[in-house]
């Protein structure tokens, strides 16, 4: 059946609210689940491999074999989001990845180098461009809709959402299945160690990725929150960031004084934190701070994990302890709103704006 | 009515040329840049692609840029290619700060890793970086002598990459984040996917043949382009003079198979539908289709049927310009833009090369006069247009079914 996409017209622009209807994780915390609010896991290892949920679940034997991990997870999320969220078919699909389905290329170009490049088996290839995934959930589902793939090392999951964010915006779309996924394999790490990435001493593991989440124009009983502001802008003047704040929340009817706590990526790695903590300090001194990559791990897409976290806080009405940062004081009284911090190289920089419905 | 979007500047690098005017030479000489590996190294040399007929030493001199190991071919094409847009559109320094860069590519720095792959277990922290230059690292070196822009993406959609980059680029314009955006692709030929494709048992050894009966895969081909999209307002306020206007866009998902279409071409018709519809034109307002056609017995018969169920009895003049460039992934998406406004500038409709015969309920292309196989619709078909061409269609498939579609208009059409 053709779903011809035609602009809808038949929500008002000007009462346009978007909405994370649902929001799914596998990480190196438990699977499809908020036990890690109460309960989080904590790891030593400076690489951790997601935890991975029982896929039989969701999908046939046969057909988990032919998918590497990260594809697998990346469907099991999407689907449970759906689920959640009654949508069967979003009008689109847009996937944030930084490297895709890493595992498939390293075995690929592992074995065209070693073999010289012959003997070959084309599944590898197969599965080894970036939107691997996005296009195996359409397969999957059977949706025809806007399909795709940001790459942009760890701002691809922030333009995903920017993007759904937009056509909403110009009512191209009503529902976007939005996700960030990312897997890693052991000599990859390595490399990643070596350009002082990951492994760093005192940072936090490097984890797997995938979240899905659906935003909706339409309100449903439970939705988790309302996106309200989307900004990337690439920068390293902290004057420019803080207009681009300013105008973000002008938009969405705010003030700094209505942000109830600002999230950040900070993840132990002195040579990445202090971009944050120029802007934290500068811009948010009196907003309680939290963090999430000490739970989730690092991975180019782990900043979903952030917006999926602030998401079920605002959902949840409070922020569970684990989230602070030492130095915060612990109270979010009235949870109203979270800013999201991303950035990268200290220019590439990503707000996102969650309020409580 | 939706508030237009103006192409203000384009360049290019591919097989056929660097620069515009090269290529528009070559495009008119039905002269293909495809011909023996001379570049890239690799043991299945005898397979034609369509390289960029420079060096990575030739390209860093042009560019006037030290030796640098770590400069993938992709970020050289791209910086070559960026380079033209920009000047053309008159986008210096401060006005970049108005401006997105969203470039497509899936190989990235892939080039440059494989080199170095034998090393990478004991390697230093400079192997390191090379061998961890991702799709985004490409785009921020692409950007990076021309100064700062105000947002940087990388698409990667595999062989729509630089088509979906357009579109993510019109819907930052549509939605009022930014009045100019850069976008397209940059994608050099590497071992990586030139083996992968062989895997796939997609690739001629001989010249690709698009919609031709006895078509026997596609060649590879490699090259950057980048188009500078604008606001009505934009261009007005900086008095620059359009190009051509981006009338349309669509983008849709096959999600049929991860490497194959369906052969209905679903996803190919729905993404042509929704550009015709954005651009609110009927399929018989277009007078010249530039195929995804890659020369594949699959694509061009899946695209066969795609377009004349959009187009029925009245398809226009199409022609597949991979013959001459080979498919070149991730950058065709905006290469064959372009080659559609130099079409629609200088009123030509570019050649389907090496045609012969015509496949069964498959669509006949635009060939030269002095082609042996003269019937009665390739003879309405010689390259120069029975009609102005006003509007274009430009379309796109990737891997996964990623389909998307592109109309260009003349400003005043």
């Amino acid at each position: 059946m053709s779903n011809l996409k035609i602009p809808k017209c038949d929500i008002e622009m000007s009462n346009l609210k978007i909405y994370i209807q649902a929001a799914q994780q596998i990480s190196i915390q438990q699977p499809l689940s908020e036990s890690w609010m109460m309960e989080p896991v904590f790891y030593d290892e400076p690489l951790v491999k997601a935890i991975n949920p029982s896929f039989r679940d969701f999908m046939a034997a046969n057909e988990a074999r032919r998918m590497g991990n990260v594809m697998k997870r990346a469907l099991v999320t999407a689907l449970q989001v759906l689920r959640d969220s009654r949508v069967e078919h979003p009008d689109a699909m847009m996937t944030g990845t930084g490297l895709g389905c890493l595992d498939s290329t390293e075995k690929f170009l592992n074995a065209m180098v070693e073999n010289g490049e012959q003997t070959l088996s084309p599944t590898h290839f197969m599965q080894s461009t970036h939107n691997t995934i996005g296009s195996a959930l359409a397969i999957y589902t059977n949706t025809h809709g806007y399909n795709t793939t940001y790459s942009h090392s760890s701002m691809s999951f922030d333009l995903a959402l920017l993007d759904a964010w937009m056509q909403m915006k110009i009512g191209k779309i009503e529902s976007a299945l939005v996700g960030g996924h990312d897997e890693m394999v052991d000599s990859y790490f390595e490399l990643l160690k070596k350009i002082g990435y990951v492994g760093a001493e005192g940072m936090v593991p490097c984890g797997e990725v995938a979240v899905s989440m659906m935003l909706n124009r339409r309100m449903s009983s439970g939705q988790l929150c309302e996106l309200a502001g989307i900004t990337l802008y690439n920068t390293s003047s902290l004057d420019e960031l803080k207009s681009n704040v300013e105008d973000m929340l002008k938009e969405a009817g705010m003030t700094v004084g209505d942000i109830s706590a600002v999230m950040t990526g900070v993840n132990g790695n002195p040579w990445h934190d202090h971009y944050y903590q120029a802007v934290t300090n500068e811009l948010f001194a009196d907003v309680p701070l939290l963090h999430y990559k000490h739970l989730f791990g690092e991975n180019f897409t782990a900043s979903a994990f952030g917006v999926y976290a602030a998401a079920h806080c605002l959902k949840k009405g409070s922020v569970p302890s684990c989230l602070y940062d030492a130095g915060t004081p612990r109270t979010c009284d009235t949870l109203r709103t979270i800013l999201i911090l991303n950035q990268m190289n200290g220019s590439e920089n990503s707000l996102v704006l969650l309020r409580k419905v | 009515m939706v508030e237009p979007i103006f192409v203000t500047g384009a360049g290019i690098v591919s097989a056929i040329g660097v620069g515009k005017a090269e290529t528009l030479a070559s495009l008119k000489a039905s002269k293909t840049g495809i011909g023996p590996m001379k570049y890239l190294s690799s043991i299945h040399s005898d397979l034609p692609v369509g390289e960029v007929k420079l060096s990575n030493a030739e390209m860093m001199q042009m560019l006037n840029v030290a030796d640098d190991s770590q400069l993938s071919r992709t970020v050289l094409m791209g910086r070559i290619a960026l380079r033209e847009a920009l000047d053309e559109a008159r986008l210096t320094g401060d006005q970049l700060r108005r401006a997105a860069f969203i470039s497509a590519t899936t190989v990235g720095g892939m080039d440059r890793r494989e080199l170095f792959y034998a090393q990478e277990k004991d390697c230093d922290a400079l192997h390191a970086a090379i061998a961890t230059q991702g799709c985004g690292s490409s785009t921020e070196r692409i950007a990076e002598p021309f100064g700062s822009f105000a947002m940087l993406s990388t698409v990667s959609t595999a062989c729509s990459s630089a088509t979906n980059a357009i579109v993510t680029g019109a819907n930052m314009l549509r939605c009022g984040l930014t009045d100019i955006v850069v976008v397209g692709g940059s994608e050099c030929l590497s071992m990586f996917h030139l083996n992968g494709f062989n895997t796939l048992m997609i690739l001629d050894s001989q010249q690709c043949r698009p919609f031709d009966r006895d078509r026997a895969g596609l060649n590879l081909g490699e090259g950057a382009a980048y188009l500078v999209l604008e606001t009505k307002r934009s261009v007005r306020r900086r008095s620059v003079k359009p190009l051509c206007r981006l009338s349309g866009y669509g983008n849709a998902c096959d999600a049929f198979h991860q490497t194959a279409s369906s052969p209905d071409g679903e996803g190919a018709y729905l993404a042509m539908q929704e550009a015709l519809h954005e651009a609110g034109l009927m399929p018989g307002d277009i007078q010249y289709i530039n195929a995804h056609g890659t020369g594949t017995p699959n694509n061009d018969e899946s695209e066969s049927r795609a377009i004349k169920r959009v187009f029925g009895d009245h398809v226009p003049p199409v022609s597949s310009t991979k013959s001459f460039t080979g498919h070149t992934t991730s950058a065709s998406g905006s290469i064959e833009a372009i080659f559609c406004i130099l079409a629609m500038q200088h009123q030509f409709l570019p050649q389907n090369l090496n045609w012969h015969t015509p496949m069964d309920e498959g669509i006949i292309p635009v060939i030269s006069q002095q082609t042996e196989h003269v019937c009665e619709a390739s003879a309405k078909n010689i390259d120069a247009p029975a009609k102005v061409i006003r509007h274009i269609l430009s379309n796109a498939f990737g891997f996964g079914g990623n389909d998307s579609s592109l109309v260009l208009s003349k400003c005043d059409a």
